[in-house]
């Protein structure tokens, strides 16, 4: 067996139990992937830390550079982030998805179907024929093969399409059956734009997972706001509405918490569920050396399941540890380089 | 806080009255108050240890930076400099000038002490000034106000500042709608948003944002001058923890076998470290961590970055020069000749403010700038970008720019 083989199933026996805490067996992982992808993905290998941990791979990283332990022709998907313009933009390469297939099932069921095998699913994001390079896409499309008794799509041609999804609202509320409304931050915004008073009141076990920045593609809104506003609007209460954070560099996913919270009657303060197979911590920005306590930090994800590309990834929000899981802050405000309004790298034009 | 629209009509009005008494003294008069006023924020005076006091907090800069800072721009306001500027600009227009009635400025917030000579040469020259601080950092230009008025409080009246959040047109309108001209401190956007809005009869003197950068002859990194070179670009770059247009951001390198840009880097490294003894760099805003983590992940996937405890250097020799987040992190970029680095910075060159170079090459710097109508930058020795001149040139133009009617 390959040393990948072995790792990818190392990686798998974690994602297998995603209620167990094996925080040395995953570090243990993390270290022996890295390891190994030092020697494979070129860019990684140029890492330097006298540190404990392996080094971790800036996202702007892959901005700029193709990073995978494989060659493009064994290429078989390749997920872009949204950036407007190929300078912005991330680019994950994958030669393999069943880590990734297994990562987002298991995080999915864990946080965010633990009390279902499968309901009727409302999407509000497009389905991955028609954005074959957004890893979202892909996710929920997976998410209806794995998850759906019946589902709809109700983002197209980059918009939502409001009849067909008060249909959906419609038909859920006559049925009385409980429906998971999935989709971006932004087409929530979108819907709350056009349904101007339209309540409805979907029907109990129904929740909401909404993803993602706005990066100007509708108004802004606060994720307090936001949850409160789409509460009133679907009639569903706050712990079930979730926030998933996830990036286009990550193979894993990690969800709020409160869904299963209510599910096992804990009280505890809404955060990011850390899968096992992950470690998510935030550093310090001039040392690279975990914050201490829980103090802010620039989140660091260490994910396993990012076996043909690069483990460990440096991010660009900010987060803090709140009991057993992390809440993410988003980016910075201000974070801009310097070079003022010099509007993108410069090339240097040297001979 | 922000200053009523009320507030800031009643003050541009009263600084506009009293440019008669500011005109009515002679220039000597004006130099001599002047001089005096930055006297009296000097560390040993009342201002000086309230500015000592409450800027580091303000600005995010050390104690030691903001006593530096403090000292090294006062120093220049003294009255014979102040004389020389005005002889410069009287030998081109004319020894009766006619200066405008009211100039108002707006004020950027990165590097307190920019706001000294955007004061004091209008008011030299006569022309009554109305600044609006930036939001963030208003203590410096109403310490500014305190010590001309204490030095002399009928001249002290022809400047005073409003405060504002930037782009609230009405209060702008107050704040612009006396003003024969408008200087204005701070990115592009806000350069370009303030153009729009203004009445196009009214000059925009615009001091938009900008880079900088070094460059170092091979015999600058002799084994008989290294020492000096490094020790002087550290302090160009730990000068308000690189937050300026005038810090340097790129320090191209000409490297020879004997020195190799690494050799430099090495040096510089260790010379960041001495600086950061008596200058240390202020705390990090997260925004910075957030993008100096990035920056340099990136930098060491590109090319080779030295890490010191404040600071990092990254030698860049063939991608894209990826503009740092300041706050001591410099690339630095190996070229064969002085030639490379022009044509380096041709990509950039609108935006250079400063180009800080050796003793070496300064003149023929100097020479191949004043043949280029694009070049507006500044060249200076290495080691003193940060602390440039009372009568350095701003943007390529004259420093007193825009204060006469009858200018040239």
């Amino acid at each position: 067996m390959s040393v990948r083989a072995k790792l990818e199933r190392r990686v798998e026996g974690l994602i297998a139990d995603p209620d167990a805490r094996k925080d040395e067996v995953r570090d243990q992982l993390i270290a022996d992937v890295a390891k190994w992808q030092a020697a494979r993905v070129p860019e990684y290998g140029r890492l330097h830390r006298q540190s404990a941990w392996p080094p971790a791979l800036p996202t702007d990283v892959f901005r700029v550079r193709r990073i995978a332990s494989h060659p493009p022709e064994e290429d078989i998907r390749v997920f872009n982030s949204s950036g407007t313009t190929s300078s912005n933009r991330s680019t994950h390469v994958f030669k393999d998805l069943r880590l990734y297939d297994a990562a987002a099932r298991a995080a999915a069921k864990h946080m965010l179907f633990p009390d279902v095998d499968r309901m009727c699913l409302v999407l509000l994001a497009p389905h991955e024929d028609e954005a074959p390079h957004s890893s979202l896409s892909y996710m929920l499309t997976r998410f209806t093969e794995w998850f759906s008794a019946e589902h709809t799509w109700v983002w197209h041609d980059d918009s939502l399409d409001i009849d067909r999804f008060q249909t959906a609202l419609g038909e859920a509320v006559a049925d009385g059956q409980a429906v998971a409304l999935l989709g971006t931050s932004f087409a929530f915004v979108h819907a709350e734009d056009q349904l101007a008073d339209l309540r409805v009141a979907l029907p109990r076990g129904s929740r909401i997972m909404h993803t993602g920045g706005y990066k100007g593609r509708s108004r802004e809104v606060e994720p307090t706001v936001l949850r409160r506003t789409m509460g009133v609007r679907y009639g569903i209460p706050e712990p079930w509405i979730i926030a998933e954070y996830g990036m286009t560099e990550l193979s894993s996913q990690l969800y709020e918490t409160t869904l299963r919270d209510v599910l096992e009657s804990i009280s505890s303060p809404r955060r990011l569920w850390v899968p096992p197979w992950v470690r998510a911590i935030p550093v310090d920005p001039d040392t690279l050396e975990p914050v201490q306590n829980n103090a802010r930090g620039v989140l660091r994800i260490d994910d396993c399941a990012n076996l043909d590309s690069v483990c460990c990834i440096q991010t660009a929000d900010l987060a803090m540890r709140i009991e057993d899981g992390i809440v993410v802050e988003g980016r910075a405000p201000g974070a801009v380089s310097r070079g003022c309004s010099l509007a993108a790298d410069q090339a240097l034009g040297l001979s | 806080m922000a200053d009523e629209p009320s507030v800031i009509r009643k003050r541009a009005k009263a600084v506009l009255e009293a440019g008669g008494m500011l005109r009515s003294r002679s220039i000597e008069e004006r130099a001599q108050w002047l001089a005096a006023s930055a006297k009296a924020l000097g560390d040993d005076t009342p201002l000086g240890r309230e500015a000592c006091e409450t800027l580091p907090k303000e600005t995010g800069l050390s104690d030691a930076m903001v006593a530096w800072a403090l000292r090294t721009t006062l120093d220049t306001v003294h009255r014979d400099a102040l004389l020389g500027v005005a002889e410069e600009a009287f030998a081109i227009v004319g020894r009766r000038p006619d200066p405008i009635s009211f100039l108002s400025v707006v004020l950027a917030g990165n590097v307190f002490t920019a706001s000294v000579r955007g004061i004091v040469v209008p008011l030299l020259f006569g022309v009554p000034i109305l600044v609006k601080a930036s939001s963030n950092e208003t203590r410096f230009p109403s310490l500014m106000r305190k010590a001309l008025r204490r030095s002399d409080a009928e001249l002290g009246l022809a400047m005073d500042m409003v405060v504002f959040p930037g782009g609230d047109i009405d209060r702008e309108t107050a704040l612009l709608e006396l003003a024969e001209a408008v200087g204005v401190y701070g990115t592009d956007e806000t350069v370009r948003a303030i153009e729009q809005r203004i009445d196009k009869r009214i000059p925009v003197i615009a001091h938009g944002h900008g880079v900088s950068v070094v460059y170092c002859s091979a015999r600058s990194l002799a084994t008989e001058s290294i020492d000096d070179t490094t020790a002087r670009m550290a302090l160009d770059l730990a000068a308000y923890d690189q937050r300026g247009c005038l810090s340097p951001q790129v320090i191209y390198v000409k490297e020879t076998l004997r020195t190799p840009a690494e050799s430099l880097v090495a040096r510089l490294s260790e010379a960041l470290e001495a600086v950061a003894e008596t200058l240390p760099r202020g705390p990090l805003p997260e925004a910075v961590g957030v993008a100096q983590t990035q920056w340099r992940g990136l930098a060491e996937v590109e090319g080779t970055l030295v890490r010191g405890r404040a600071h990092a250097l990254a030698i860049n020799r063939s991608s894209a020069i990826r503009w740092s987040p300041g706050y001591r992190n410099v690339t630095v970029v190996p070229v064969r000749s002085l030639d490379d680095a022009f044509d380096s910075m041709t990509a950039f060159v609108a935006h250079i403010k400063c180009v800080g170079t050796d003793a070496w090459t300064l003149r023929e710097l100097d020479t191949r700038f004043a043949e280029s109508a694009s070049w507006k930058a500044y060249v200076t020795e290495i080691g003193t970008m940060q602390t440039p001149a009372l009568g350095a040139p701003a943007d390529g133009r004259p420093i007193w720019e825009g204060l006469f009617r009858t200018n040239v």
